[in-house]
């Protein structure tokens, strides 16, 4: 794009013909008008020569709103929509990654259906795969399964009508599930939805476990939020962060002060850090009286620094700087989550670690937690999680005992995703008619009696509500950027694909909510223009719907949430206790932690057949490519290893092998390994690809959720004999280069000019230039 | 209404990075690869040393576990004044353009690499191979920028589709580029503003300012004078002090 298109003037490059004159607001921002016309109605994206940016959501993590560049009918650019308040006009290394699925060369091109359970699949046509569909699911007596992605909007809204309409189930998946994080939110605020966070306004901040700027909830939004809190020009102090958790992610690299905390330890030091608060007197006593609403003070007393320092691996002299910090520089904010949330006591953990929040003044205030209300639509799913781990050993029992006839599948990729002991195959098998949606066909699809070509996100329609939101309504509004895929010669679709909860419309009879997900969505906005207000406003419906899909939502920045929160019952009345899972004695090899880790770019391996989130580099390690696992140095000269020995990787259920990578910044008692390879299938560029950690985790669960324990497992590590290069993109042969003289990166102190951290540096002989 | 001379003497493209907001997230390292047409990076151009990123994000350790730190700093063509890289081409495959910016002009190049050897920085990459894309995935390349074939040396160039196309749209409507209205792709994507871009002619623009800046440096400037384009503002550390002293 040639322009920095603030607020709104990429609308007015969607088109110069004029259909109507629609009003755009926004908080703070005044009223202008700008003509605008469908971008779904264009036939100008076909003028050669001529581009045109289009507004939509890619309804994934977040919630993040972009913008499409369109050129002669094809996709070629994305990036954020510089309108939409979640995001701002940024976007995370995830986002591209749409292009690439939109033309991935494996795209499924037609249905396709057995004869029969082990025949090869043969394509169909849609008529009659549709014909199938609803054969099976009229013929299932209520005993249907749906599993899907966690979904939010109308799309979910769809799912869950079509599984009603049928007596059957709506289930999500998500290996690394959050649902502890929500359980916990609940617990400590009686919230439904995940609050937002004030980053921009805080002076100290302490996260706990959540790689909030890497992959945790809203990263992109956390990001512009980061940049604020670092060096926004309103500000007068820069802000201070903390963070702890065993691995260092990429909020720990950015952080002031990383705390590598002893995996399960996360809630010890929250409540270490409310016992010197308490003790030490260094907030008011409302505050305390607020904290211990919820947390028992004999439990608090017995969090001394002794035993914090024991339990976490942590001095007491950083506990303490931690306590003073957060007391005396506020405003101060404490979030928690990812591998915190993902013991035995997760739920436990995050209750501890989110309470600290009463305990500083943050609820409610700024720089602190702001609740979100909820949707605008009434009965219109605003939060997703993925089901338990409990709830999906129930649900594969239940196919494996024959209560699902059939199943139906999209962006659930459990054969990937649950632990060996689940044994997804095996309760897939038993299932009478296995029904997958998908783009590129995945380790579970392949297991499918009828595979449906689904659109991409750049050519469905939807909503999205996303999650966190700002603070007021907001839905994201996705529509199709472009037409049918064809090949570059025009002969063929890409794809003969269509929308998924268009075809559940279609297949219900409409029954499921509408005829159509462009009607849904129509009806949506309709909702929303009855509301008046808004960022827009428009004399007509239809006039309304077109200002929505050009700005990429709809959002009432005047309705900002009450802020009070519930306040909280009992979080926590006893000690803090998490277990883990058990090695074989008679296996040889270093016993260490398991930490898995959603990878950057691929995040849990939904990205893995996208070959730009496949090549780049991991912020720390710059490894691409491949699975790998982070040793500590003296761990690793323990075991004789160096970078690119083969390592096997062995719990009690299973093992796995990866390359080594020695991390100097990798906790002497854990080994850390991305999650997202380790694909059977999944197109060319994932196929067959490193490792799947997920499969050897142990099914250790949280003991009030059912929720994965996903930290939860030990494991023996040695080495499998052989070496191979790790692929990164860091120069070979370099384990990790320090700062030191040649290095670019110069660090000064607060109010230092860099001239003068230099003269500091060269004087002390460490010259950085 | 600005002539294309008076538009062209005006300007003196800059960046501006503030490495006290990276996060080294690597938003811009992909959004640079998908506006500019890179190839793909398979495995072997890893092994090879020979992966392409016009913009890198570069990983620097500081102390040992546990009190250890990971610096990021994003790397691009420093667009010098003093280009090494520009005598040495035999060509003038590569030359300082009069709005500051260090151009490489791709049918010209020979393949020589004298550029790559000189520049200090590593932010030239070689064509060893023709560029390799399934056939659908071709659809997604930006036809404003050419796909550089075998042979060619290619690096950052500030996305000069990007500043024509906005001194076009404003010399259309009669006026100077406004202050952050042209972006490249990495400056666009950065979640953080890491990365700001401008007129460093204009005393007003961003860029300008964050130049002047107490924490604003030069990469090797001060050993080199190759007096690079490109101004980076310090990390601050406040534990930094502390840390010295054990």
């Amino acid at each position: 794009m040639a322009k920095n298109l603030t607020r709104r003037e990429f609308v007015v490059l969607a088109g110069a013909s004029t259909t109507g004159a629609v009003l755009f607001a926004a908080c703070n921002i005044p009223e202008a008008e700008f003509v605008v016309q469908s971008p779904t109605q264009l036939p100008e994206d076909l003028v050669r020569g001529i581009d045109a940016w289009y507004a939509t959501t890619l309804c994934c993590e977040g919630g993040d709103s972009v913008i499409v560049r369109v050129m002669e009918g094809r996709a070629k650019k994305i990036a954020g929509n510089p309108d939409f308040p979640i995001n701002l006009g940024k976007q995370n290394v995830r986002a591209e990654s749409a292009l690439q699925m939109l033309y991935h060369p494996d795209r499924i091109k037609t249905p396709l259906a057995r004869r029969s359970k082990g025949a090869p699949l043969r394509p169909v046509l849609w008529d009659e795969a549709e014909a199938q569909l609803k054969g099976w699911a009229e013929g299932s007596g209520g005993r249907i399964t749906i599993a899907t992605n966690p979904m939010r909007g109308h799309a979910a809204w769809v799912v869950g009508n079509f599984a009603k309409e049928y007596g059957g189930r709506h289930i999500a998946f998500d290996p690394l599930d959050q649902g502890t994080l929500h359980a916990a939110i609940k617990k400590v605020f009686g919230q439904d939805r995940l609050p937002e966070f004030d980053i921009e306004n805080a002076q100290t901040i302490l996260s706990i476990g959540a790689d909030w700027l890497g992959t945790w909830v809203s990263p992109t939004r956390y990001g512009v939020k980061y940049g604020q809190f670092r060096q926004g020009e309103a500000r007068t102090r820069r802000g201070m962060l903390f963070h702890a958790e065993s691995r260092m992610p990429l909020t720990a690299a950015a952080a002031d002060r990383w705390l590598p905390v002893r995996p399960g330890a996360e809630g010890d030091l929250a409540l270490g850090v409310a016992h010197e608060i308490i003790e030490k007197k260094l907030v008011p006593d409302a505050n305390v009286q607020a904290y211990l609403a919820g947390i028992n003070r004999a439990v608090v007393d017995a969090y001394t620094a002794d035993r914090v320092t024991r339990a976490t691996g942590l001095s007491a002299e950083r506990i303490h700087e931690l306590a003073e910090k957060l007391a005396h520089e506020g405003p101060s904010l404490v979030i928690g989550g990812g591998s915190a949330g993902a013991h035995t006591n997760g739920v436990q953990n995050l209750s501890a670690i989110y309470a600290l929040n009463y305990l500083l003044g943050s609820v409610g205030a700024r720089g602190g937690v702001w609740f979100n209300p909820p949707s605008p639509f009434e009965g219109v799913p605003d939060s997703a999680t993925g089901a338990s781990f409990a709830e999906w050993e129930k649900e594969l029992a239940g196919w494996r005992a024959g209560n699902v006839s059939t199943l139906i599948l999209r962006e659930a990729n459990v054969v990937h995703g649950l632990p060996r002991s689940a044994d997804p195959v095996g309760a897939i098998a038993k299932v009478e008619h296995v029904v997958a949606f998908a783009t590129v066909l995945d380790d579970t699809t392949e297991l499918a009696d009828l595979v449906l070509p689904e659109h991409s996100a750049l050519e469905d329609w939807g909503t999205d509500v996303p999650e966190p939101g700002p603070g007021y309504p907001l839905v994201a509004f996705q529509q199709p950027v472009v037409g049918a895929a064809y090949t570059r010669d025009g002969a063929e679709k890409l794809s003969d694909s269509r929308g998924f909860a268009d075809t559940l419309l279609r297949v219900s009879g409409g029954k499921a909510g509408g005829d159509s997900m462009r009607d849904v969505v129509n009806k949506a906005a309709r909702a929303l223009f009855a509301r008046k207000g808004g960022s827009v406003t428009a004399p007509t419906e239809e006039l309304f719907l077109k200002g929505v899909l050009a700005r990429g939502g709809w959002w009432d920045g005047s309705r900002r949430q009450a802020t009070a929160a519930a306040r909280p019952g009992t979080l926590v009345d006893g000690e803090l206790r998490s277990e883990f899972s058990e090695t074989e004695a008679e296996v040889s090899g270093e016993e260490l932690h398991l930490v898995p880790f959603a990878h950057q770019s691929l995040m849990n391996g939904r990205l893995a057949a996208a070959p730009w989130a496949q090549a780049t580099p991991d912020p720390i390690t710059s490894a691409v490519w491949a699975t790998w696992a982070e040793l500590n140095p003296e761990t690793a000269a323990r075991l004789d290893v160096r970078e690119g020995d083969r390592l096997i990787i062995r719990s009690s259920l299973g093992e796995i092998e990866a390359l080594a990578y020695v991390h100097p910044a990798a906790a002497p008692d854990t080994v850390a390994v991305p999650v997202g390879q380790g694909h059977a299938s999944y197109g060319r560029y994932a196929r067959g690809r490193g490792a799947n950690v997920l499969s050897i985790l142990v099914d250790k669960k949280d003991s009030e959720t059912g929720a994965l324990a996903w930290a939860a497992t030990r494991v023996k590590v040695s080495k499998a004999g052989g070496a191979l290069r790790v692929p990164k993109f860091e120069g070979s042969g370099e384990v990790a280069r320090q700062a030191e003289p040649g290095v670019p990166v110069i660090t000064v102190r607060e109010g230092e000019s860099a001239e003068d951290a230099k003269h500091r540096l060269e004087s002390g002989h460490k010259v950085l230039e | 209404m600005v002539s294309p001379a008076q538009d062209v003497a005006s300007h003196s493209w800059g960046m501006a990075v503030d490495i006290d907001r990276c996060i080294g997230c690597q938003a811009c390292v992909v959004a640079c690869q998908a506006e500019n047409n890179l190839p793909i990076n398979e495995e072997d151009h890893f092994h090879q040393a020979r992966a392409f990123e016009w913009i890198r994000v570069e990983r620097y350790w500081e102390g040992e576990f546990p009190n250890i730190k990971a610096h990021f700093i994003p790397i691009l063509c420093q667009h010098c004044e003093n280009a090494p890289c520009e005598p040495v081409c035999p060509v003038y495959a590569t030359y300082h353009n009069d709005q500051g910016m260090n151009v490489q002009v791709y049918n010209r190049c020979v393949g020589t690499r004298y550029c790559a050897n000189g520049c200090p920085y590593h932010v030239r990459f070689f064509n060893y191979w023709e560029p390799v894309w399934p056939e659908s995935l071709r659809n997604q390349l930006n036809p404003d920028v050419t796909v550089r074939s075998r042979g060619v040396m290619e690096k950052c160039s500030f996305c000069i589709q990007r500043i024509r196309r906005g001194r076009i749209d404003a010399r259309k409507e009669g006026r100077q580029v406004r202050d952050g209205e042209i972006q490249p792709a990495c400056v666009q994507a950065c979640p953080t503003n890491t990365l700001v871009f401008g007129d460093l002619n204009d005393p007003t623009s961003r860029v300008s300012k964050l130049r002047n800046d107490r924490r604003s440096y030069r990469l090797l400037n001060d050993t080199l004078r190759t007096e690079p384009n490109v101004y980076y503002l310090a990390r601050v550390d406040t534990t930094e002090a502390e840390a010295a002293h054990g």
